[in-house]
């Protein structure tokens, strides 16, 4: 009896649905759009939050030492910067390996070369570079080192403020993200009030039917469940059009991207990939949350009467 | 089969459809609600199918109290009363099987029962032949019998026939007529509401009259009166 109703109820559905075709593909693309800009959104911050995780992992402090510091010295203070707990790790870089990876680094330039060969001795200084859990610590790393015994034996430092990249990014951030959500919220708005509209519409050109069907003995369910098969039908047809909107946007947009975190750990389509499923199924569940309580409203205040 | 117990019905503005009303109507009578145009017949109709509540007084449907019924039982209660209308209520985009079959299909129904039930009732209101016809394609009186097929489909215990043949002409009023006491023959109760007097004194059964929502008169085998 459940199948029958079930199957019923659909089909009285998927008629309302060609019925209303103008009304049912207008309220479609009102979902559509809807579900794109919180998709945008959601995605805006995906890619936020790894170029800051990118440029957070980037920060670091190299230390330099004066020249002639013994390389005792170094390790000592290697050592007490490795047991500040705020230090994730802290790396030795002899003068003679800084040297080194120099010549590597510039092992294509000629003119380099040779003036590399001119050089009586190593120009170039011991150092550590320190990389912090949070970029946050840098400061305070740095000022209990500039108080410790080994003061003295530093030449300079070199910290490059990331901070302020990161807060800039952050700041910009925070804006897209907050007008995403009042773009995505107006979009919601409207959603409701279309898909609400729709199903009165479709109600009102099915009142005589609706009112044999509770003469009969139709109950409140079933004469509900078109109607809100019908939305839910809106809500999954909506899910699908945006996962292939969004799946052609990440294509086009993912080379820029990925060219721009290039060297990095960062691939926008792999990702989508990965997560398309789980993207589809919080689009259906939105667009049918929106569909049903819509819905619900506008079905719950007719057959109250 | 219908209790009723100092019914009164009464609308804002302290205006009273129904007063004082106390019924009692047995299982396959034949009554017939009589009165002018105004004086709560329909009402009365209305508040045995639980469209309509009664202000104060009790409503007693085959030994259950429909007065404060549950809105999820009223299907229920609607399965065992057949209604008909003066204008039929028919969906014009479908055949007079598939009217008829509707009330099955929104029920519930397994196809199997209703390809058994739909010809049945056909059959009983004289419209075998034209089961494939739709509503404009009929005459009133065709109508009224498709919309009374449609009330048999549940088997009802109790047809309501508010003013059945208001629509109709001479002739087709007696058919209906004839139908609603071959219905009544198979032990079905009737209770048919209507302000015309050659129906109500053709039938010589009970007839209660209604005047300004008040029983004014309850013959056992009446004549119209007013």
């Amino acid at each position: 009896m459940i199948f029958v109703s079930f199957y019923r109820a659909s089909t009285f559905a998927l008629q309302n649905f060609w019925r209303n075709l103008w009304l049912s593909l207008v309220t479609i693309l009102i979902l559509t759009l809807t579900l794109y800009s919180i998709s945008i959104v959601l995605t805006l911050n995906y890619v936020t939050d790894q170029a800051i995780r990118i440029v957070k992992e980037k920060v670091d402090v190299d230390i330099f030492f004066d020249l002639g510091v013994p390389e005792k010295q170094i390790i000592e203070a290697q050592t007490f910067l490795k047991n500040m707990s705020e230090v994730k790790e802290v790396q030795y870089i002899s003068a003679d390996q800084a040297l080194e990876n120099f010549r590597t680094e510039h092992a294509d330039d000629a003119d380099i070369q040779a003036a590399l060969a001119e050089l009586d001795e190593n120009p170039l200084q011991d150092s550590l570079i320190v990389k912090a859990h949070q970029v946050e610590s840098y400061t305070t790393i740095l000022s209990r080192l500039d108080q410790s015994e080994f003061a003295e034996i530093i030449e300079s430092k070199d910290f490059d403020d990331s901070q302020e990249v990161i807060d800039t990014i952050s700041s910009a951030s925070n804006t897209i993200t907050r007008a995403g959500y009042v773009l995505s919220g107006i979009f919601i708005f409207i959603a409701v009030v279309v898909v609400f509209n729709t199903v009165r519409l479709a109600i009102y050109a099915q009142s005589k039917e609706i009112g044999i069907m509770r003469l009969v003995g139709a109950t409140n369910w079933f004469i509900r469940s078109p109607f809100l098969l019908e939305a839910i039908l809106y809500g999954c047809i909506a899910a699908l059009i945006v996962l292939g909107l969004l799946f052609f946007s990440v294509q086009t947009a993912a080379p820029y991207l990925n060219n721009f975190f290039a060297g990095y750990e960062f691939d926008l389509m792999a990702f989508f990939r990965a997560q398309y499923l789980t993207v589809f199924l919080a689009e259906l569940a939105i667009a049918v949350l929106l569909s049903i309580v819509s819905s619900m409203i506008a079905i719950g205040r007719y057959l109250r009467a | 089969m219908i209790k009723l117990k100092n019914v009164w019905k009464t609308y804002s503005g302290n205006v009273h459809a129904l007063k004082r009303v106390t019924l009692h109507i047995k299982p396959g009578e034949f009554v017939s609600l009589v009165g002018q145009s105004g004086t709560g017949k329909t009402t009365l109709a209305k508040i045995i199918i639980a469209e309509e509540r009664a202000t104060q007084g009790r409503v007693i449907i085959g030994g259950w109290d429909i007065t404060d019924i549950k809105r999820g039982d009223i299907p229920v209660l609607r399965r065992q009363i057949g209604v008909i209308f003066q204008d039929f209520k028919l969906l014009p985009r479908k055949t007079v099987f598939e009217n008829v079959a509707f009330a099955l299909a929104v029920a519930g129904a397994e196809q199997k029962k209703i390809t058994t039930i739909v010809p049945q009732v056909l059959r009983i209101v004289g419209l075998e032949k034209k089961s494939a016809r739709y509503p404009d394609e009929l005459s009133g009186g065709e109508q009224q019998r498709v919309s009374i097929a449609r009330s048999l489909v549940h088997r009802p215990k109790i047809l309501i026939a508010d003013e059945p043949t208001g629509n109709l002409d001479a002739i087709n009023v007696q058919g209906i007529t004839e139908l609603l006491l071959k219905i009544n023959s198979f032990g079905t109760t009737i209770v048919l509401v209507t302000h015309n007097p050659d129906v109500v004194n053709g039938l010589k059964k009970r007839v209660v009259t209604l005047d300004h929502g008040e029983v004014v008169s309850d013959q056992q085998i009446g004549r119209y009166m007013i």
